[in-house]
């Protein structure tokens, strides 16, 4: 109980990335934050494969059954892919780049979701809850024990810019690829140069320079943003909700109604806020997502402008229902 | 309280780059991005696209089904109204039929009472006639029987005839 209601006096002491047990078993520190993304993947792929199976068709005999897809986690794969795809990246991407960037999204969307969801399981809570119940905080070996040793999971790896750096990398990489994909390297580097036209112009060459460390800038700070925007949300929201488990810890001198008072209020407000960082978890997870999207989508602009303006609304008015179902991937 | 703010010591930078954290998270996403485009995605965009398809596929048929059954309709109305118009024709037809008949035979039956009526007359006024000449005779006989009897002679046939024939004149003078 005590090092609940301690955990309320340094709100970011409890949001911020801590060493892990592990780091005694490596004898190299390995932060929580690496052990929460190694399991995240594990989870995110086991979901994922679950959920596949699932929500394949089944055999004829199944009958009319073998088109529904069994299962709440199944059903929410689904319905999130179909959604995601169907409202989101291919009226945004144009059928055609939607589909064969479905597979990396997609992927980035549920790994950031599971990392966001794996922050709101007050997992270093309930070890440090343990550690407190077995007394061995109050001692001095328990003292050095908290440093790290006692924690063997938890927090939240997007709150760790760490971590968020390196998925925003693999964004930069895709925006990339799709830029050298549609412009070739050539044509990528006159883009980055202020485009071809600019280029053959000779009298124009002094303006080089300036648009190259803009875009250059351009190219960095976009995936950056990225992996910030995740960073902040995920800190600030969790931070609030220390802040806010610290009102009960603050009030310990004001007597035990006081403290059984506020903390009954500021824990009515964290149950608020938690479905709040619920909410947050998904929506900052699309975001990341959709602007990886966006990103990716404004390499392509000539492409799918072009599509635009000879008849987008034809296109996809002429596609069927099918088409709009993110299948097809590997045909492109 | 000492335990988690020595916790919160041990807390890096919120903002300082690790490099395992980093490189963790680099390479378990490149490995499950790369697990998911193989085992997952590809499986559920197929089942999608099937779905979305056998959707797609029983629209259309129920499209068409519906377009059929409106022209069926529309047939099956155009008879109906045909075989409503032809049956009231028909109707028509036949209380016209059943008034002719019904005036012929009416037409038929007076007739055939007029006759029956005319030939029951005739009948009635040949018998009437028969009655009255055989009550002349009759009456004749009866007379002359009186008259022998009064007279207490025998009448001849002669006398007989003359008797009945003066008789007769009176009556018939008498009658008019």
């Amino acid at each position: 109980m005590h090092t609940v209601l301690a955990s309320g006096s340094n709100p970011l002491g409890h949001v911020l990335d801590k060493s892990s047990a592990f780091s005694g078993v490596f004898g190299h520190e390995v932060k929580l934050s690496v052990v929460s993304v190694i399991v995240g993947g594990v989870i995110v792929l086991a979901w994922m494969l679950f959920a596949a199976s699932r929500i394949r068709t089944g055999p004829e005999s199944a009958g009319h059954d073998r088109w529904v897809t069994k299962g709440r986690l199944a059903q929410l794969v689904e319905v999130l892919v179909d959604g995601l795809y169907t409202q989101m990246l291919e009226p945004v991407m144009g059928a055609r780049l939607a589909r064969a960037w479905l597979p990396f999204l997609l992927s980035l969307f549920f790994f950031v979701l599971v990392l966001n969801l794996m922050g709101l399981v007050p997992l270093m809570d309930i070890q440090e809850i343990a550690h407190g119940l077995g007394g061995k905080g109050e001692t001095e070996e328990g003292k050095e024990a908290a440093k790290g040793a006692l924690l063997w999971i938890g927090g939240t790896a997007t709150a760790c810019l760490s971590v968020n750096i390196a998925l925003a990398a693999w964004a930069f990489l895709a925006i990339q690829w799709q830029s050298v994909r549609e412009l070739g390297v050539k044509g990528t580097l006159e883009h980055l140069c202020g485009g071809a036209e600019l280029v053959r112009n000779p009298g124009l060459w002094f303006v080089v320079p300036i648009i190259l460390v803009v875009e250059v800038l351009g190219m960095v700070i976009k995936p950056a943003a990225l992996a910030i925007r995740l960073f902040a949300n995920m800190v600030g929201g969790h931070t609030l909700m220390a802040t806010l488990m610290m009102f009960g810890a603050m009030a310990a001198s004001l007597g035990v109604a006081a403290v059984g008072g506020i903390s009954l209020l500021a824990g009515g407000f964290a149950v608020i806020i938690t479905f709040l960082e619920l909410f947050v978890a998904f929506l900052q997870a699309f975001v990341f997502m959709f602007l990886t999207a966006v990103f990716i989508s404004q390499m392509a602009h000539h492409d799918e402008h072009h599509d635009e303006e000879h008849g987008h609304g034809e296109h996809h008015g002429s596609e069927s229902a099918a088409a709009h179902a993110p299948g097809a991937v590997h045909g492109h | 309280m000492q335990s988690l703010l020595l916790a919160a010591e041990g807390a890096g930078n919120p903002v300082s780059f690790e490099i395992l954290p980093a490189v963790t998270a680099f390479v378990v996403f490149g490995l499950a991005f790369g697990i998911l485009s193989v085992f997952v995605w590809p499986k559920i965009a197929t089942a999608l696209d099937e779905r979305n398809a056998k959707i797609v596929g029983e629209i259309k048929a129920a499209e068409e089904a519906r377009a059929a059954a409106k022209g069926a309709q529309a047939e099956f109305e155009k008879s109906l109204a045909n075989a409503r118009e032809e049956a009231a024709n028909m109707i028509k037809q036949a209380r016209a039929d059943a008034q002719r008949v019904a005036d012929e035979l009416k037409a038929r039956n007076e007739q055939e009472l007029a006759e029956r009526v005319a030939r029951a007359n005739a009948d009635i006024e040949a018998a009437r006639k028969a009655a009255v000449a055989e009550l002349h005779a009759q009456s004749a006989a009866l007379a002359l029987d009186v008259a022998s009897k009064i007279l207490r002679r025998q009448v001849n046939e002669q006398d007989n005839g003359r008797l009945v024939q003066e008789s007769l004149s009176e009556l018939a003078s008498s009658r008019r």
